[in-house]
């Protein structure tokens, strides 16, 4: 009913009119279509007829695309949201709004993973909305007979994490605070409840980019170790009975999906990755013959002792999401090594497993753990390269690696034609403590600009430099609101000295 | 029309035809009125005829025979209209969200809350139901009366509704409105099979008019929306429940609708102002300053919402009598705050009013709207003025005036 357009409507609606007058005859039409709202539909027309392709020139920046290359004193273009040119000397529309990053880095926005919902809507889930784990086992509703296994939308209307969409875009804040300091982190995407969420501001649309590409299982306990193993068998046995049936010109009857796992299925045939909670050796090392048994890469968030058995985690193909923060010690029982260690990140990387890193907590934390949360997301990858891992693969896990696992990596994680243009402007390495990001652009759309902003304005500004603003009226409104609220009190200057410093 | 003389003779036809049988005239003759609708006339003079304004003028003449109030340094302006309260009604009243309920059922005469406010010039309350989502129709009373039919000034005067950056509040009015489609299509089936009816019948069988299907009662006011025969009043808690409302309301254009919204500290309203401008709607909020998020730097939201082209309208800040006494003191705080005089008083009177769907009946000093008047010794914005006088349709409910 949402696509319907509202000139089929309209006619209906105003022949209506007539019978609710004569239904209700206590209650005539009013002249509520004043003039004011005429003029305001037609003011609407207008704009829609102006509105062209939107472009956003970063020009002259230091440009880290996140992929190993290193562009100095280049320009990014982007047009609509997607990043139309890398490079130098390119044609420029005349109405781009250009913001000049001569002196400053270009970065791709960071992605986080585990994030809470206190950073897209503002505040935490009420009660009963609690986050649920992408896969829970007893909700999954095994795929009937007769259902075409390549029919994607019919496996995710039957597993349990459909509503992600709606539990998170409905419910999205685009201009909470959190939102403001997630951005003013670096982080330009999150995965939050199994979805990446792009962390637009200023609008509610398209924020969810992908959902229910992770699916959690566990394997952990024996118990879960034995049904996690006979639905991979099931599922793996129906797999190739039915390929053999479909390469045998689908001879006889087709294999039965009874009690065929439709999550697992999903796994082994590429569209889904399994997430495992793990951070003992002899669990990791149990999902690694796992996973190469039935021949699936998966992701293993903490992952302790990964550093243990790193070249076994290496050979299953797994993805490390760890937190080089993270600290205990090892089992008293266990003879061999363990625990945590710094190195962690640089051995599992130099052993081949893919590394991403979260920080402890995926909120924002004022008080608490503060320092270990989403807002030091670029410290927490420096911590993995103190332990050895080089400085390309410490910025790789806070980019492509996570956003790789959430299934994004088309879309965000590195400066490349045809991304998204989700692009931080800083001013020094990205994974130094003692940059800031000074520009952030998610969707092409300045979202958050250092200056403007109560939280880090007053430390180390930089000299004031030229935004072009776009002949079209497009994101103005960062400077818009302030001056506004400067134009009532007449107090300019006040928000330098009395913002709360987070940290 | 201002410089007619102002005789007995020339509005007998005026007189409504059950009134009382002598035309109950009198004429104002006072040093301002603020009639909101005309902007500020100095010496006006007002004339009154059975509780209803009959002429409004500067320097009128005024015939003679007709009582004269002479009030020359009085400042005259409409009565209050407070348009979203539940003064003398259940606190504890339901929860349900049900688009049928009409806050008139609800009323229960002589409650003194509401005489108690007429004495603070509020002329005109507008009662909410109470709920949640789609909480049901609203009324509009005349604070002075022993029955619901002296008290009701008008009936169904908008829609309640509550949305927010919410799954199910969002899921509520999409389905409400679903509904509505569904009745549509009933309508279209019935406009079909009349229509073979018809074409069967012979030319000299009688033809009979088409008769729609009878909507559903708590469809009826979604459809209304629909044909702008009711607004919705939606209340909202921050920016982004705005965006999720112009979501809910992407396929529904025609829908009139004003925001309410409650101002508090740290409020983030700041940022669709320039939208809410752009759609010259009228928000509905108390006379609040308050502070930017973050910091103790102060706001004026009502008068960035002006500015931006956005109506505002206020509401007392507490929904109680005390709110109700101190509201003209706290809107006078906003006007002291840079927000603009006129709008300040129109934002007490012919908004609400019109926000109420009675902006035709009361809120102006006007020709053919109700005598609602408040007689003031000075500025009302002043500290030190009083209000002299309370007029409810003509009649002096509050105070004295020297003849």
């Amino acid at each position: 009913m949402k696509i319907l357009p509202t000139f089929l409507l309209a006619p209906a609606a105003l022949a209506l009119g007539g019978i609710c007058s004569a239904l209700t005859p206590g209650f005539a039409p009013t002249g509520f279509l004043d003039d004011d709202e005429e003029d305001e539909a037609a003011v609407a027309e207008e704009v829609e007829e102006e509105e062209g392709p939107h472009w956003l020139l970063l020009e002259g920046g230091d440009i880290f695309t996140g992929t190993g290359a290193v562009l100095r004193g280049a320009d990014l273009l982007s047009k609509d949201g997607i990043i139309e040119e890398i490079g130098y000397d390119f044609w420029v529309p005349e109405d781009a709004e250009r913001i000049d990053c001569s002196g400053l880095r270009l970065y791709p926005g960071m992605v986080a993973l585990s994030a809470t919902s206190r950073v897209t809507q503002g505040s935490f889930a009420p009660a009963g909305e609690v986050e649920q784990p992408g896969y829970d086992p007893s909700l999954d509703v095994p795929a009937e007979d007769g259902v075409d296994i390549w029919d994607f939308d019919a496996i995710d209307a039957a597993a349990a994490m459909t509503e992600a969409e709606s539990r998170i875009a409905e419910a999205y804040d685009p201009f909470s605070t959190y939102l403001i300091l997630t951005l003013a982190a670096g982080i330009t995407t999150v995965e939050q409840s199994n979805a990446a969420v792009k962390l637009r501001r200023y609008e509610i649309k398209d924020v969810v980019m992908r959902e229910g590409f992770l699916i959690s299982l566990s394997y952990s306990t024996a118990d879960s170790r034995r049904r996690t193993r006979a639905d991979f068998a099931l599922a793996s046995t129906y797999l190739r009975d039915f390929r053999a049936w479909e390469e045998g010109g689908k001879d006889g009857d087709e294999p039965s999906k009874k009690g065929v796992n439709s999550s697992v299925l999903k796994i082994l045939m590429g569209d889904g990755r399994a997430k495992f909670n793990a951070d003992d050796r002899d669990e990791l090392l149990a999902i690694a013959r796992l996973a190469q048994e039935f021949g699936f890469r998966p992701v293993i968030e903490g992952c302790r002792e990964g550093w243990v058995v790193a070249d076994e985690l290496g050979r299953a193909g797994a993805t490390a999401i760890v937190s080089p923060r993270d600290r205990r010690w090892k089992d008293e029982l266990q003879v061999a090594d363990g625990g945590s260690s710094i190195e962690n990140a640089a051995i599992l990387h130099a052993a081949g497993v893919q590394v991403a890193v979260e920080p402890l907590s995926g909120s924002i934390d004022l008080g608490g753990i503060a320092g270990r949360d989403l807002l030091h997301l670029n410290i927490d990858a420096g911590f993995a390269i103190r332990g050895g891992l080089s400085e390309q693969a410490g910025l790789e896990a806070v980019t492509i690696v996570p956003a790789r696992v959430m299934g994004v990596d088309h879309r965000v994680g590195s400066l490349e034609v045809g991304k998204d243009a989700d692009v931080l402007v800083t001013d020094g390495d990205l994974l130094h403590y003692e940059t800031f990001v000074q520009y952030a652009v998610v969707g092409g759309k300045l979202a958050y600009e250092k200056s403007e902003e109560l939280f880090y304005a007053h430390i180390r500004p930089l000299p004031e430099r030229e935004v072009v603003e776009a002949s079209q009226e497009g994101d103005v409104e960062v400077e818009d609101a302030d001056d506004e609220g400067d134009d009532e009190d007449g107090d300019d200057d006040g928000d330098e000295d009395e913002d709360e410093d987070e940290d | 029309m201002i410089l007619s003389t102002v005789t007995i003779g020339s509005l007998a036809w005026l007189a409504p035809p059950a009134a009382e049988p002598v035309p109950d005239l009198l004429a104002l003759r006072v040093g301002r009125a603020e009639t909101i609708s005309q902007g500020t006339i100095e010496n006006a003079v007002i004339l009154i005829d059975g509780g209803q304004i009959v002429i409004v003028g500067e320097d009128l003449p005024i015939e003679r025979g007709i009582p004269i109030i002479d009030l020359p340094d009085a400042v005259v302006m409409p009565g209050f209209v407070n348009c979203r309260s539940r003064l003398g009604l259940d606190s504890r009243a339901g929860t349900v969200s049900d688009p049928e309920v009409r806050v008139s059922d609800e009323i229960y005469p002589r409650t003194s809350d509401w005489t108690d406010v007429l004495e603070y010039g509020v002329t005109t309350i507008g009662l909410y139901p109470p709920g949640r989502g789609i909480a049901g129709l609203a009324a509009a009373i005349r604070p002075k009366g022993d029955s619901v039919d002296e008290l009701l000034l008008a009936d169904d005067c908008y829609l309640t509704m509550y949305i927010g950056a919410d799954r199910s509040a969002k899921k509520l009015v999409r389905d409400a409105f679903e509904e509505v489609d569904k009745y549509m299509e009933k309508v279209e089936k019935a406009r079909e099979k009349w229509q073979k009816d018809q074409d069967k019948k012979k030319k000299d069988d009688e033809k009979e008019a088409f008769e729609p299907p009878v909507p559903e009662p708590e469809v009826l006011p979604m459809l209304k929306l629909r044909t702008q025969e009711l607004r919705a009043q939606f209340s909202i808690s921050k920016a982004a429940d705005y965006l999720h409302l112009l979501d809910v309301l992407e396929s529904e254009a025609d829908v009139l609708y004003d925001i309410q919204i409650d101002l508090r500290d740290d409020l983030d309203l700041f940022y669709i102002s320039d939208q809410l401008g752009e759609a010259h709607t009228r928000v509905i909020c108390d006379p609040e300053i308050i502070d930017h998020p973050g910091t103790r730097r102060a706001r004026n939201l009502p008068a960035e919402l002006h500015a931006a082209g956005a109506k505002v309208a206020f509401i007392p800040r507490s929904d109680s009598v005390t709110g109700n006494r101190d509201w003209l003191e706290d809107v006078a705080h906003m006007v002291a705050y840079g927000l603009d005089r006129q709008v300040a008083l129109r934002a007490m009177t012919l908004e609400p009013a019109e926000a109420l769907n009675v902006g035709a009946l009361v809120g102006s000093i006007e020709a053919g709207k109700a005598a609602n008047l408040l007689i003031f010794d000075g500025d009302p914005f002043e500290a030190q003025t009083e209000l002299t006088a309370v007029m409810l349709e003509g009649e002096i409910v509050h105070g004295e005036l020297d003849q």
